[in-house]
């Protein structure tokens, strides 16, 4: 196993955590917690594969093109935190509940 | 635009302000109702007669036509007044007698509560009437023949909310619908051939040479006979008529003398050269309305219902104006038109008297109710008995005699013998439906009086302003029966034809033999129900048998019902089933499984984000492995 590959593998992991946490979870904070994780594996599989991708050492501006860009996916997750959590401070005036499972009036 | 054209207008324009007016704005409101309604029709009174004064000179003919809409370049619609000495009298006799109707109807009508209604629907008839007599070209006319068929159902159907009227209005309007089939075609194949077919033109080219070929006219005026068979109750298709006695009385005789079934005598006599340019159709005519005349006598010399006695002697009587147009005369059909309209009015309103004195159409009934207090409808019922027997001087006698000296020269001896034999049937049962209505069942008295004429005669108990109105109405009217038979050398100078040189008195051997036969007929029914100790039994009711089968109108009514009705009905319960079925069934099928289609999709609307998540991240998978392996090209 590579080092890229190692790496991989625990963006994987933290994407695989992330998804069951927020198939699993019936709280809304719970669920952001667990979308945040998925978004963090994304961000380590950008910055894993511009850095180690093995060909460019030689080349310092284009690796770090990718931890750029897992900079302002870590803004754009806050900025993201912040709305949601206003939102659920919301659903929590309105229904008295954050619990996703009374959150159904949409039903068919 | 001229003065006689203006007038015209204004005859068939005023009952027309007046129907709306009224079904618009009065219907709450009946005294305004009636008095605006009878203000109109004196104006368009008033405009006929200054017409008949102006316009009805001998040859005088003025067209006034207008197009609205060219189609093109031969044919357009226009709408137009054709003014000559037949349409304007006959113009004044619709409103003389559609205004008699109305202030007959202001008594008889009271109180009910539809009486509004009932005004707007007069003027609609009055003006639908006038429309059609005025018009200018045949798509007009038929424009106008069917307003008068709309009118006509809506007052015998007056009282819909009782079966009875409301099926008669049903059965008046399909059995002349059945007729106007014909009409249609007929009206259809003219314009086809004429483009714009106005009337004079019709009649131009219908003459040997013309522009239509001998066998276009024969067709057309054959299809247009159809019209006027069912419209005027002829033939096969007379039944609709006895059972428009549902409607109000006044209805009736507005129905019976100028309006509705005179429409189709007036059309006979309007075209009628392009009839008598298809003489074999002429001999149809001739002989079916020969039939009819005698047919429906025999049915009314068994009626017990007056009112059904005199629609058959309605019937018969157009059967003879049409005998007399068939025979090639149009003054002696026009003329009997015109006499008929006033006395078959005055019959109408005078039995109307008795009905609403005696709360019965029976004429027993109305018997055993003193009828003879009602003074003005005895001198009415007795004239116009009188003038429908062809009594001398009365109307009825004049035109009669006329039709029958048509008859004597452009008809078969056969017919005219049975036109004779007609007569004398019509005296019998005339004089039969006098007897039996004046005379209680024990005969005590001679029959009253018949000319004790009294104005006084309403006005003795104390009668109020309707029971005067209609008294006045019924005096004026048989005035009239003595007036209009002396107004046929008039009416024959304008009209043409060689009868306008004889004078009304100049007795032939026809003259005294018709009087003859009536005088027999009369003195058939004074043996039968007037003499004192009389059986009051008609020679044919002591035929039981006999008396069923022309009481119930020849069975032709239970003919119809076992074949055409059946059919009909049955077609139309396969055409229901079909609509509700098939029709409604597909469309009804699209809509629920359109619906049902939704339920289900619905249902994959859980509401729960998380399974929305997990079917995401699913399809994502999926795709993501089909385009991994290469699955989707």
């Amino acid at each position: 196993m590579t080092t890229l590959d190692a790496y991989l593998m625990v963006a994987l992991l933290l994407f695989c955590i992330g998804l069951y946490g927020l198939l699993q979870r019936r709280s809304l904070v719970a669920m952001l917690i667990a979308l945040e994780l998925m978004l963090a594996a994304v961000s380590l599989n950008v910055v894993a594969l511009t850095s180690l991708r093995g060909d460019n050492t030689a080349d310092p501006p284009a690796s770090s093109v990718g931890q750029v860009v897992a900079l302002i996916l870590i803004g754009v997750a806050a900025a993201e935190g912040a709305i949601a959590l206003s939102l659920f401070v919301a659903i929590q005036r309105e229904v008295q509940s954050i619990n996703v499972e009374n959150l159904s009036e949409l039903k068919g | 635009m001229t003065g006689p054209t203006l007038a015209a207008l204004l005859a068939q324009g005023v009952p027309l302000a007046v129907c709306a007016v009224v079904l618009l704005g009065l219907r709450g409101r009946p005294r305004a109702a009636a008095a605006l309604a009878i203000a109109g029709m004196a104006v368009s009174l008033a405009a006929s007669g200054w017409l008949v004064a102006v316009v009805a000179a001998p040859g005088r003919t003025l067209l006034a036509q207008t197009v609205f809409l060219p189609v093109d370049a031969t044919r357009s619609l226009a709408f137009g007044v054709l003014l000559d000495p037949l349409s304007v009298t006959m113009a004044a006799v619709v409103a003389g007698v559609t205004l008699a109707v109305m202030v007959y109807s202001t008594g008889y009508m009271a109180g009910d509560p539809g009486f509004a209604r009932y005004y707007g629907f007069l003027a609609l008839f009055g003006w639908a009437m006038q429309g059609l007599v005025l018009s200018a070209n045949l798509l007009q006319t038929l424009v106008f023949w069917e307003l008068v068929g709309l009118a006509s159902f809506l007052l015998i159907g007056f009282w819909f909310d009782r079966p009875a009227p409301a099926a008669a209005a049903r059965k008046a309007f399909l059995m002349t619908r059945v007729g106007d089939v014909g009409f249609l075609l007929g009206v259809l194949l003219l314009i086809r051939t004429l483009g714009l077919a106005t009337i004079p033109d019709v009649i131009a080219a219908s003459a040997p040479g013309g522009a239509l070929a001998p066998r276009t006219v024969t067709v057309a005026a054959a299809l247009l006979l159809m019209g006027v068979i069912g419209k005027s109750a002829q033939g096969p298709l007379f039944t609709w008529l006895p059972d428009a006695m549902e409607g109000p009385t006044p209805v009736s005789a507005l129905l019976h003398s100028a309006t509705m079934v005179a429409a189709g005598v007036y059309l006979v006599a309007r075209l009628h050269p392009l009839f008598l340019a298809a003489p074999e159709v002429m001999r149809g005519l001739l002989w079916l309305s020969v039939a009819t005349a005698l047919a429906t006598a025999t049915m009314a010399m068994v009626a017990a219902d007056i009112k059904r006695v005199l629609a058959y002697s309605t019937i018969s009587q157009l059967a003879y104006m049409l005998m007399g147009l068939a025979a090639g005369s149009t003054f002696a059909g026009f003329f009997h038109l015109v006499t008929h309209a006033g006395f078959k009015a005055l019959l109408f309103l005078s039995a109307g008297i008795f009905i609403h004195h005696a709360h019965s159409n029976d004429m027993r009934e109305i018997a055993g109710r003193e009828p003879r207090s009602r003074r003005a409808a005895v001198v009415g019922l007795v004239a116009g008995s009188a003038a429908l027997a062809g009594v001398i001087p009365f109307a009825g006698y004049f035109s009669k005699e006329a039709i029958l000296g048509a008859l004597g020269t452009g008809a078969p001896a056969a017919a005219l013998v049975l036109a004779y034999a007609g007569a004398g049937l019509t005296a019998y049962y005339a004089f039969r439906m006098v007897f039996l209505t004046l005379l209680p069942d024990a005969p005590t008295h001679r029959p009253a009086d018949a000319r004790s004429p009294g104005p006084a005669g309403a006005a003795a108990h104390g009668a109020t302003g309707g029971e005067r109105a209609m008294a006045a109405t019924v005096l004026v009217l048989a005035a009239l029966t003595l007036v209009l038979g002396w107004l046929g050398p008039w009416l024959g100078a304008r009209l043409g034809g060689g009868e306008a040189a004889r004078g009304p008195l100049e007795f032939g051997t026809g003259a005294l033999l018709a009087l003859g036969v009536v005088a027999a007929g009369i003195a058939v029914a004074w043996l039968e129900f007037g003499r004192a100790g009389a059986p009051r039994v008609g020679f044919v009711e002591r035929v039981p048998a006999l008396a069923r089968f022309f009481g119930d109108n020849w069975y032709l009514d239970r003919l119809y019902r076992a074949t055409v009705v059946r059919w009909a009905t049955a077609l139309s319960r396969a055409a229901q089933w079909n609509d509700r079925t098939v029709v409604d069934g597909a469309t009804d099928g699209v809509a629920n499984g359109t619906i049902g289609g939704g339920r289900l999709l619905a249902l994959l609307q859980s509401g729960y984000v998380q399974i929305y998540v997990a079917v995401a991240v699913g399809l994502v998978a999926a795709l993501a492995y089909a385009l991994g392996t290469g699955g989707v090209r």
